[in-house]
């Protein structure tokens, strides 16, 4: 299973993008990590490149929130990722809010599973379920 | 004047020949009723036959080079390394394609010398199918070069007659892996320049392999500090006859390009002073600037038609500000430079003979002041000698 990952915007959370890329490889995906700073192109882009079936965008400091708006429509330009899960995790917000609101938002902006505020592993298990789910192996 | 042991060296360009001594470099221009050769011998014959045909290196930037058109499966990775490679190894492009959109794209009318075809990783397949193969049927082409997942190699090998394959240009970290496609490239040229009968002949003279002057200036540019007070980060002009190229040290570019090259170029194919003199004043009156740049220079717009040696100078002081303008967010292009960090603007080309360092400064404060709005004034060099090229000629 191949996950393209990488921290979405003008920051540079690398920590945390490094501590992914480590728990995701020790669970046996082949990780194309875009490390941090990375455009919302780049991220579809790399999964043309790679054939990747999810995309992993983190994001910790609420700069996702302006990205996440123009998701639906640069996926809507290409044309063979329809089946990509894409899943987004880390603090999606600037300060605090409703975590049940903000998780709506982010599905509406197209995301299939939103961790905001969640661990990792935990994070990393509901992928995991939803991959179950979906029947992709 | 420099000394280059006891090698003659000379650079053939589209309108002028440089011919460079230990003692001194000369240049001509050239007699186009002639065959190179005999225009060469005919004025510089005797210095040439005092020299051995081993120590005689020729570059060429005649002709004007390869043009290629790029297929590839994303902008920011397949089209845009491959579009880096071919700039580096003086390739000019024609077109790029995103592959998804082949079926949309309308086919170039001029026969491609080379079409690279782009799209990966190793562990990926099946990026390509029938458009690609329908579109290259359709296309007049010489050459065509995969450099894709190795895993779609026998499909493409299978569908595409005569197709060169090498190993795809992103690595499993999305990385440029620029070597093989630089050197099939810089080989398809060799072999162009190699071809024309014109060039042939100058192996009368020489022995040794005759290079593309751009590769040549290239490997100029780690040693330019060795001869002039460069401050880095710097950017090379070449403004010559048909073409303008820029060399630039890659720390002026934001990408996501990991190489090993420090530096690179880009191509302005039709713009030049003497050969592509039409399209540069059809660039001039395109842009919204330059009436208020002839007002500073203190001439109307009518000197762009006017054929004297002051109309000459205003084009090539106007071809020094339409090039910066192309490389600033003034205008979209392939590479926007971080041209407020430039400390030093080094000239070349037949632009060093006729203009003042007075008169390029006074383009370049323009600029910064009108399309950047900085005070930022970098250092204008010229290379009044015209002999950067000889520093990578030396090279080896």
């Amino acid at each position: 299973m191949k996950v393209v990952t990488g921290v979405v915007g003008n920051d540079i959370h690398v920590v945390a993008n490094r501590l992914i890329d480590l728990s995701l490889r020790a669970r046996g995906y082949d990780v194309f990590n875009l490390g941090v700073n990375t455009h919302l192109e780049e991220f579809f882009d790399a999964v043309v490149e790679t054939g990747a079936e999810v995309l992993m965008i983190s994001s910790l400091n609420g700069e996702a929130e302006g990205w996440g708006r123009e998701v639906k429509l640069l996926k809507a330009r290409y044309k063979t990722i329809d089946d990509l899960i894409m899943m987004i995790g880390g603090n999606l917000v600037v300060g605090s809010g409703n975590s049940e609101e903000i998780v709506a938002r982010y599905e509406n902006y197209g995301f299939d599973l939103v961790c905001h505020q969640v661990d990792l592993n935990t994070g990393l298990d509901l992928l995991q379920a939803l991959l179950k789910e979906r029947n992709i192996t | 004047m420099s000394h280059t042991g006891d090698k003659l060296l000379i650079d053939v360009g589209s309108t002028y020949f440089k011919v460079s001594t230990p003692d001194t470099i000369e240049q001509y221009f050239r007699d186009f009723s002639k065959d190179i050769l005999d225009d060469l011998m005919d004025r510089c014959g005797d210095v040439i036959s005092v020299y051995d045909k081993s120590d005689v290196y020729i570059c060429s930037s005649a002709n004007g080079g390869l043009s290629t058109l790029i297929i590839g499966v994303t902008n920011s990775f397949s089209l845009k390394y491959a579009t880096n490679i071919a700039f580096n190894s003086g390739i000019n492009i024609i077109d790029t394609i995103l592959y998804q959109d082949i079926e949309e794209h309308s086919l170039p009318s001029d026969l491609i010398d080379v079409v690279i075809i782009v799209g990966g990783v190793d562990t990926h397949a099946n990026l390509f199918a029938q458009p690609l193969y329908h579109y290259l049927g359709q296309l007049n082409c010489s050459n065509i070069v995969f450099v894709g997942s190795s895993q779609d190699a026998p499909q493409i090998r299978d569908n595409i007659e005569n197709v060169a394959i090498l190993p795809t240009i992103v690595d499993e970290k999305l990385h440029i892996v620029e070597e093989h496609l630089k050197e099939y490239l810089t080989n398809l040229y060799q072999q162009d320049i190699e071809g024309k009968e014109d060039i042939k002949n100058l192996y009368d003279i020489t022995s040794n392999q005759i290079f593309a002057t751009p590769y040549i200036v290239n490997r100029a540019l780690p040693l330019i500090n060795a001869r002039y007070s460069v401050a880095d980060p710097f950017i090379l002009l070449d403004i010559g006859g048909a073409t303008t190229d820029i060399h630039y040290s890659k720390d002026l570019v934001d990408d996501n390009m990991v190489t090993e090259n420090e530096y690179d170029r880009l191509v302005f194919k039709r713009l030049g002073v003497y050969k592509s003199r039409q399209s540069l004043i059809l660039a001039a009156q395109n842009n919204e600037f330059v009436y208020e740049l002839l007002m500073h220079l203190k001439v109307t717009e009518n000197i762009l038609v006017e054929q004297s040696e002051k109309a000459t100078k205003i084009l090539m002081q106007l071809a020094i500000f339409l090039v910066l303008c192309k490389m600033s967010h003034y205008q979209k292009s392939y590479i926007n430079l971080k041209l407020l960090a430039i400390n030093s603007i080094m000239l070349t080309g037949g632009i060093t003979k006729v203009l003042t360092i007075e008169e390029i400064e006074v383009i370049i404060a323009f600029f910064y002041k009108k399309i950047l709005t900085s005070d930022h004034n970098p250092v204008a060099i010229l290379d009044t000698n015209y002999d950067i090229w000889t520093l990578g000629a030396m090279g080896e």
